[in-house]
């Protein structure tokens, strides 16, 4: 194998390069696959998934998120790493990643390794070396944590395979929601070049659950399942258009998860819009809470958001919007409603409704046992009654409640910065001294 | 009637004794109360019967829950009895008594709407949480001698639960969980079993130095943490939030 081993330059410094260019990809998780260590190395996984640490920005680090490499033969406008930016460039080899690896794993910093690559030479070049990397790490030291890869579009279908027997989860960047906009901003990548791995990791996944019924100890494909992500906010599509794509990759691709990533500005380029506010955090946040709604909560896109309303309701959660244009539905009875009538009710979560469902076996529920239980009542208690009654005197009316959720505050993740936009002023230098070095 | 108080030690087996105990009384259980430790304010009028831990009749309980109310709960009751609330001991023994009275013992952890219950409940989902914690936020050392070393400071009693998560996950490793507001260490020899040791008095210096890489892989570990951070999304906020204060002053990144 040749290619560009950074030799003179330490590990530490290789780190750092190669994790500031992983960064902006947010699958940072590490769950979907339960698995016992064999005794012979190191290393479990949890379903839930394990967070190590938080950084600044508040987002967990659960894996090792590193590139390979971010040398990269294609120039996406949205990227940090594209092949006409004048970045610092390093490489790791297989074995330092390794080194790495079991060093913060033995520790407990980490759950395992998330390797991604900028696209070094060809693309199958760089997913062989994703694959040795892996291979080295499952086969010489016997790692059983979580890994995480991606897939790189492009490559041969036969690397792609193989790795997925090593891998827990491989992902493809989805990147940009339409084929119009990748054309645009990604001009070297093709719509079908990202659908086709995607496309075989699920075949793959469904040929290996057929395998495992006929022979138990089958090895595993991927177990935990394939994962993508959009950059929101870059191009002009709105939440409707993301949401009937997230909701297709679920249904038709058989994804595990879709991760929307806010839009940080790295480059200046004509085609990028401005975003003097910053990353599009609050429609992100209500990206995820929508995504929420699809995978646990039994809605479908089409509920939530329509061609007439193509976007997300900036001062009210997805959940409370929908149920306020479904008064007709309220109030519903707590204490004989079904499940799938409860997950609907504002301020009722997965986890308080299956309580609801327990507790009202033993007795009739009471508005003191909501609260015991879970329920955010002053969200909910315009959309429910307890034997009859409702708790308190108030009108089923969509302004009046309107005001009243309002009033009662949502809780977001994030300061206000999200939401409104900072004035500019005439001698701000808001990222204008970033020009020419981006990144910085 | 009189009340009857039962004294029992706080352990599983004093606590389960206490519960055998309740029962032996064949009294109504309504005036009788298991309480662990010492009682600084005596009630007028009630008895109080102090209960010695016994391995044979904490087994008999242990036994029941297990066949009538079902492993589940019986890890619940584990996880609240982890914890350092002084009502828990009364909780539990109500949880039981609620739960052989029921059908289906095995349903007893949702029946929140009953007081002790719902206690029990809370009490466990605590202990929960906490072992989750430490999972995630748990650093080990590497000492000289290759031991890898982890200080932790609990509010519940959580070591025996983390135990069987490290062990599984490092089981060619020397390494000890020390949790030092209660001076239990777990230990685990290379290849072989887990097991408790307590020392109150255990001075960390005895530990040894660091290895000779321990702070290099501390610095880079740091040095990953910092770079991973988006700039622009800065929520410090946030990430208190996720993770307290209580949790930092035993992580390697914060501490550099």
């Amino acid at each position: 194998m040749f290619y560009k081993v950074t030799e003179e330059m330490g590990i530490k410094e290789k780190l750092g390069i190669l994790t500031d260019a992983a960064k902006y990809d947010v699958a940072c998780t590490s769950s979907g696959v339960d698995r016992r260590g064999d005794g012979t190395g190191i290393g479990n996984t949890e379903k839930g998934g394990i967070c190590h640490s938080f950084s600044a920005d508040g987002r967990c680090i659960s894996l090792l998120k590193i590139l390979f490499t971010n040398e990269c033969i294609y120039d996406c406008k949205y990227c940090i790493n594209r092949k006409s930016n004048d970045v610092p460039r390093a490489s790791f080899t297989p074995d330092e990643v390794c080194e790495l690896t079991m060093g913060f794993y033995k520790r407990n910093y980490i759950e395992g390794l998330f390797l991604s690559s900028g696209i070094l030479y060809h693309p199958d070049f760089t997913m062989e070396l994703i694959y040795q990397t892996i291979y080295k790490l499952r086969t010489e030291h016997r790692f059983q944590g979580y890994i995480h890869v991606k897939a790189i579009p492009g490559a041969d279908p036969a690397l792609i395979q193989k790795t997925g027997y090593l891998a827990d989860r491989m992902s493809v960047n989805l990147e940009l929601p339409t084929a119009e906009s990748l054309r645009r901003l990604a001009p070297n990548k093709h719509r079908k070049n990202i659908l086709a791995p995607m496309r075989q990791i699920q075949n793959g996944i469904q040929a290996n659950k057929n395998e495992l019924i006929l022979y138990r100890k089958a090895p595993l494909f991927v177990p935990a399942g394939q994962s993508t992500q959009m950059i929101v906010g870059a191009t002009g599509e709105n939440d409707y258009q993301l949401m009937m794509v997230a909701e297709s990759l679920y249904q038709k691709f058989g994804l595990k998860r879709v991760f929307y990533s806010a839009f940080v500005k790295v480059n200046e380029d004509k085609d990028l819009p401005a975003l003097p506010g910053g990353p599009p955090l609050l429609r992100e946040h209500r990206l995820y809470q929508a995504d929420w709604l699809l995978r646990y909560y039994g809605f479908q896109a089409r509920e939530l958001l329509s061609e007439e309303r193509p976007n997300f309701n900036v001062l009210l959660d997805p959940k409370a919007d929908w149920a306020l244009r479904h008064l007709e539905l309220f109030p519903v009875e707590v204490n004989r409603a079904d499940y799938q009538l409860l997950l609907r009710i504002p301020g009722v979560g997965v986890k308080s409704a299956q309580r609801i469902v327990r507790a009202r076996r033993n007795g009739m529920l009471k508005f003191e046992d909501l609260k015991k239980i879970g329920v955010v009542l002053k969200r909910a208690l315009y959309f429910i009654t307890c034997g009859g009654k409702m708790m308190y005197h108030t009108k089923v009316e969509e302004d009046y409640i309107t005001r009243n959720l309002l009033s009662a505050k949502e809780k977001l993740p994030f300061d206000k910065d999200g939401i409104t936009y900072r004035q500019l002023s005439l001698f701000d230098d808001v990222n204008f001294q970033q020009f020419g070095q981006p990144g910085s | 009637m009189e009340e009857k108080y039962l004294i029992c030690e706080d352990s599983l087996e004093g606590i389960f004794t206490g519960i055998y105990e309740a029962y032996a009384l064949r009294e109504d259980h309504r005036n009788i109360h298991l309480q662990v430790g010492e009682e600084d304010n005596l009630r007028l009028f009630a008895v109080y019967i102090r209960v010695a831990a016994d391995s044979g009749k904490a087994a008999k309980v242990a036994g029941t829950i297990c066949r009538r109310l079902g492993e589940g709960v019986y890890l619940d009751i584990c996880r609240a009895l982890a914890s350092e609330d002084k009502g828990k001991g009364d909780a539990i023994y109500k949880t039981v008594l609620c739960g052989l009275k029921m059908k289906n013992g095995s349903r007893v952890m949702g029946n929140l709407t009953d007081r002790n219950v719902h206690k029990v409940f809370e009490l466990a989902r605590r202990t929960r949480n906490e072992v989750h914690h430490w999972k995630e936020f748990l650093r080990f050392q590497e000492l000289e001698s290759g031991i890898l070393y982890s200080k932790i400071g609990p509010e519940n009693n959580v070591v025996t639960f983390l135990a069987p998560h490290f062990a599984d996950r490092l089981p060619l490793y020397d390494f000890i969980i020390y949790d030092e507001k209660r001076g239990i260490f777990v230990v685990h020899p290379k290849s072989k079993e887990w097991y408790l040791v307590t020392d109150r008095d255990f001075d960390e210096r005895k530990a040894g130095d660091y290895s000779e890489r321990e702070m290099e892989y501390q610095e880079l570990f740091t040095f990953f943490c910092h770079k991973i951070a988006i700039k622009e999304r800065e929520n410090l906020k946030l990430q208190r939030n996720m993770l307290p204060l209580r949790f930092q002053e035993y992580m390697v990144e914060f501490g550099l």
